[in-house]
């Protein structure tokens, strides 16, 4: 393996893990960014969500890797499996929202950042016990397909990977821009109390919100059993906690700063670990995070809507 | 449930002296000895675990039930090590439980831990309550190296004992027989970070280089990351004919599902820390298929000797026995044995009088007599070497199925 294909293929690994970093980040900068808070129940919503994906491919007979699906069975089996996924995650976020969350509203302090940790750990120990500590084997029926480019390997599940972020990534941002509901989330995000006066229903809003995030964390959960073949009640802390830096990194409540800040963390994680060494991944990431914070407070992109305090 | 179980079968043994007219008063004087149970049951070698725990219940529900020990009666007392934000074994828990087990005046012995990390987090607290524990399973040299003895046992004597050797012999028996036997030139070695995976894999990297083996380097995984791509890439970049994995199975069934892909014609390898059901639920196949395993005991699942001792385990708990539930069944057995002699004897029960009795005990077990040598460990020092090879015709985790036994490794 030459030294540019070594580069190629690391870049390759990079984008993937940034992938589905980025489709987590999204889900902290689009609650951050309307409510001024940092959401840690979104860890492990992303958790349950790689639960319920693997429910759900089970459910159609799937298990393990032996059984491998191809044409037209394997685009329904994965848009059903998202499908699924997308709403169940989403609703899991939006009751999150309305039992826990809700009821806080208007309270100033941390009180509402530590109930999001409480949930968190909530859904963490409840699928500890019910589902069991070992590591499950998540079904994949993608086939073994892979391209050889310059020496370095490209496998059908990156490709999906790449594919199917950029795809809901994109349709967020639209969603965000163009759409009435995105449009009223843009507004509360910038000044709640005046959106409210302009007829927005604030509340819906803020459903919206987080349902959209939670959904996005659900794929972000489908897409990590496709890519890694297993899936463990302990997945959410690392993964969430490199997606909440890149979402720092980017400029928290910045929806393409998300996204950037998701791909350079898992490049960075990449080249990192080929050239200094895998141990040191955290160090590298968040000794950037803090350098990129001195010199940049809001992050890279900055917020798109000025603080509200 | 153990407790429920224990003091039926208290009930049960006093309402049949009762019956019969003899023997009420030695049941109504009978003593309950507590005996400890340590090992890592939530987390990632949870699966591993159980089966320890029920071959160790075993020994004791025998004792009880053939009523050998002359007045007495033993109660497990099963502790967890495990914690659900560590994923595996937590040396801090495990400590928790050693003073526990340390304070309770009921206990003698214990069993476990199953874990080298747990292992150096126990042993100064057990040292200090003079406290015996037999590991089953936890093989890292350091726990019961005399150079180490002021912080493993700073009170002086040995309570560390194993039913298992050492990775003395574990990681460099496997250096041998990657080079003897599998004629490996190169070699990348990985670890896990843990007290068990970097000393295993240290052990490993020693004895390699002495055999010739070209190392091409060395890597430590983080067992909470998921992702191993960037360090497989780059062992990949190396182009080594094989892979030595020191550590448990929470970094090591992510290894080999990733491994599958990235090197999927290197020769893939570790210590007793791959040896379990979960690289055949969790890993699972086509990716644990052909990886080599080594345990730190004889192999005795598939022995005559032990064929009653499968059989009633197969019965008892549902599920199929593997070696290591053998040498925690054998652990319980010389605890046994230790407490036995003493009640023969008229002599005190207690943690001191079980510990030297265990110290000079030589006991018949199902993996041969057992004893051990002036620091703990284990007089026999075979290890065997596993492939896995996947028997479609047998249960999934059904270790001496799945795993084909190979042969005892080379010798250093």
């Amino acid at each position: 393996m030459s030294f540019s294909s070594l580069l190629l293929q690391q870049t390759i690994n990079g984008l993937s893990l940034g992938a589905m970093y980025a489709l987590l980040a999204l889900g902290f900068t689009l609650i951050y960014g309307i409510l001024e808070l940092i959401n840690f129940s979104h860890f492990n919503v992303f958790m349950v969500g790689s639960f319920i994906a693997m429910w759900t491919l089970q459910s159609f007979g799937l298990s393990g890797q032996s059984i491998i699906l191809t044409g037209l069975p394997l685009v329904g089996v994965l848009l059903a499996a998202f499908a699924v996924t997308m709403l169940a995650s989403g609703t899991l976020g939006v009751v999150i929202e309305r039992v826990s969350l809700r009821p806080l509203r208007g309270i100033t302090g941390p009180a509402a950042m530590i109930t999001t940790i409480g949930v968190s750990y909530i859904l963490f120990n409840i699928i500890l016990v019910t589902v069991g500590a070992d590591a499950k084997n998540f079904p994949n029926p993608l086939p073994p397909m892979r391209w050889h480019v310059d020496g370095a390997v490209l496998e059908l599940r990156e490709v999906l990977i790449w594919v199917v972020s950029l795809v809901l990534m994109a349709g967020l941002w639209l969603f965000v821009q163009k759409s009435r509901l995105g449009k009223a989330m843009r507004a509360t995000a910038q000044d709640p109390e005046a959106a409210r006066m302009m007829g927005v229903d604030v509340d819906r809003v803020i459903m919206t919100a987080f349902f959209l995030g939670s959904a996005l964390a659900g794929a972000g959960g489908l897409i990590f059993g496709l890519y890694y073949n297993f899936t463990s009640f302990i997945i959410g802390f690392t993964a969430g906690l490199r997606a909440f830096t890149a979402a720092v990194l980017g400029g928290i409540g910045n929806v393409p700063g998300a996204m950037v800040g998701g791909i350079l963390i898992g490049l960075i994680e990449a080249y990192g670990g080929q050239f200094i060494a895998t141990e040191w991944a955290d160090v590298i990431i968040f000794s950037i995070l803090v350098l990129v914070l001195v010199f940049r407070p809001a992050g890279l992109f900055g917020r798109l809507a000025p603080s509200k305090s | 449930m153990i407790t429920r179980r224990a003091a039926g079968q208290l009930l049960a043994a006093t309402a049949a002296a009762a019956a019969l007219g003899t023997g009420a008063t030695q049941a109504a004087t009978e003593k309950t000895l507590d005996i400890g149970i340590d090992l890592s049951l939530t987390g990632a070698d949870a699966d591993s675990a159980i089966r320890m725990r029920d071959g160790a219940q075993l020994a004791f529900d025998n004792a009880n039930d053939s009523g050998s020990i002359p007045g007495y009666k033993l109660r497990a007392v099963v502790f967890d090590d495990g914690t659900a934000t560590a994923g595996q074994y937590d040396p801090a828990q495990a400590a928790t439980n050693a003073r526990k087990m340390v304070s309770d005046p009921n206990m003698v012995a214990a069993v476990g831990p199953q874990m080298s990390g747990a292992g150096k987090a126990m042993a100064p607290i057990l040292s200090e309550g003079d406290l015996a524990i037999i590991t089953p399973s936890s093989t890292n040299p350091d726990i019961t190296n005399p150079r180490f003895a002021a912080q493993f046992r700073p009170a002086g004597k040995p309570i560390y004992f194993r039913t298992v050797t050492t990775d003395a012999y574990q990681g460099p028996n496997m250096a041998n027989f990657y080079a003897e036997v599998l004629h490996v030139k190169t070699v990348y070695i990985l670890d896990d970070s843990g007290a068990y995976g970097v000393g295993l894999a240290d052990a490993f990297e020693a004895e390699a280089k002495k055999k010739g083996i070209k190392v091409l380097g060395r890597d430590r995984l983080d067992p909470k990351a998921s992702d191993y791509t960037t360090a497989l890439t780059k062992i990949k970049a190396l182009n080594p004919q094989a892979i030595y994995y020191g550590g448990v199975m929470g970094a090591g069934v992510k290894l080999a599902k990733q491994s599958y892909d990235i090197l999927p014609k290197v020769i893939k390898g570790g210590g007793d820390g791959v040896y379990g059901p979960e690289m055949l639920t969790a890993a699972g196949f086509p990716a644990a298929e052909g990886w080599y395993a080594t345990i730190a005991s004889p192999h005795l699942t598939d022995s005559n000797k032990a064929a009653e001792f499968v059989k009633l385990f197969k019965t008892k708990f549902g599920i199929p026995p593997d070696d290591y539930s053998i040498t925690s069944y054998d652990a319980g057995l010389v605890i046994v044995a230790a407490i036995t002699e003493l009640a023969k004897a008229h002599k005190p029960i207690t943690k001191a009088s079980v510990r030297n009795a265990i110290q000079n005990i030589k006991v018949p077990t199902i993996q041969g007599t057992v004893s051990f040598d002036a620091n703990g460990d284990l007089t026999d020092r075979t290890v065997s070497v596993f492939q896995i090879k996947e028997d479609k015709a047998k249960p999934l985790n059904d270790i001496s199925a799945q795993y084909r036994y190979i042969g005892v490794a080379p010798q250093a």
